[in-house]
């Protein structure tokens, strides 16, 4: 992994986060959407320029692909790159995490 | 018939939240934004006053693939209005929202939408200016005749608006810069 996607993606956003984490199964941004709310309990609400912007910057990136296109809406899949880089995220999550119950728990 | 106003206003390429801003106290007095046309005359009419939130997008892919970006937004509930000048016109009912809706979620985009905005219609602002406001400027100071005085003025005037576009710019990128969290 070169050191311009690890500098742009650890830490990444919310928004990157979920992409990725939804994306181990074929999607549409707006099938991210609903997930996403449905998961978190309408606390995160997805907005459509920020899922839009995400996904073409992604593509570009490498982590994710283009797989086929359903009634208008682009379909994609996470790609080895994208793995690799959302399993760094969520290691980085985790030691958050276990941080939090150190000091406070 | 329905009733109709029409309204002169500028926005400057920076101000496109203020435009928004514009367009939803409109709607919430009754008047329900329809178009806007070259150099900027926004096209309302009579509506029930409502609380609607505008939002303008600038996202030059998006335009390259209309159908999947409006698709998008329309699947988000937001209603595609039109495009002007690269810009894209979207609008929600705030009784459509869980909360406080926009289009972008994060700081970090709408600093991207930001540089996508500098990017094309800023650069070649530039251009014209270091290109060709700067060397007329200075050939009119070299060569001073009574009959370039007014031309002197007009130009200083284009550049004060220049940097005045500018130094608001880089106010904004550097208010976003510091929200993002890198």
């Amino acid at each position: 992994m070169d050191a311009h996607i690890k500098k742009v993606y650890v830490p990444m956003t919310e928004t990157s986060f979920y992409i990725l984490l939804c994306l181990r199964e074929d999607m549409h941004g707006y099938g991210i959407v609903q997930k996403v709310e449905k998961l978190t309990d309408k606390n995160v609400i997805l907005s459509p320029g920020t899922m839009y912007g995400s996904l073409g910057k992604m593509e570009k990136d490498g982590l994710i692909r283009f797989v086929r296109e359903d009634e208008k809406r682009k379909i994609y899949h996470i790609t080895e790159l994208g793995q690799e880089v959302l399993a760094l995220e969520i290691r980085r999550i985790k030691r958050l995490y276990r941080n939090v119950e150190e000091v406070l728990g | 018939m329905k009733q109709t106003k029409k309204e002169f206003r500028i926005f400057l390429i920076t101000d496109y939240e203020k435009e928004g801003e514009y367009l939803s106290l409109r709607h919430s007095q009754g008047w329900k934004f329809v178009k806007v046309v070259f150099p900027g005359i926004y096209y309302f009419e009579k509506c029930t006053p409502e609380d609607v939130v505008y939002q303008l997008d600038y996202n030059q892919d998006g335009l390259s693939n209309k159908d999947e970006y409006v698709q998008l937004f329309q699947d988000c509930g937001w209603e595609y209005l039109m495009d002007f000048f690269g810009y894209s016109y979207f609008r929600k009912s705030r009784a459509a929202m869980d909360g406080d809706e926009q289009i972008f979620c994060d700081e970090e985009s709408r600093l991207e939408m930001l540089q996508r905005v500098f990017q094309g219609r800023m650069l070649p602002l530039c251009i014209i200016l270091f290109g060709v406001f700067i060397p007329q400027l200075l050939s009119v100071i070299g060569e001073p005749r009574n009959d370039m005085t007014i031309i002197l003025i007009l130009y200083s005037i284009l550049f004060l608006i220049y940097l005045f576009v500018f130094v608001t710019f880089a106010v904004r990128y550097r208010q976003l810069k510091s929200h993002s969290k890198r």
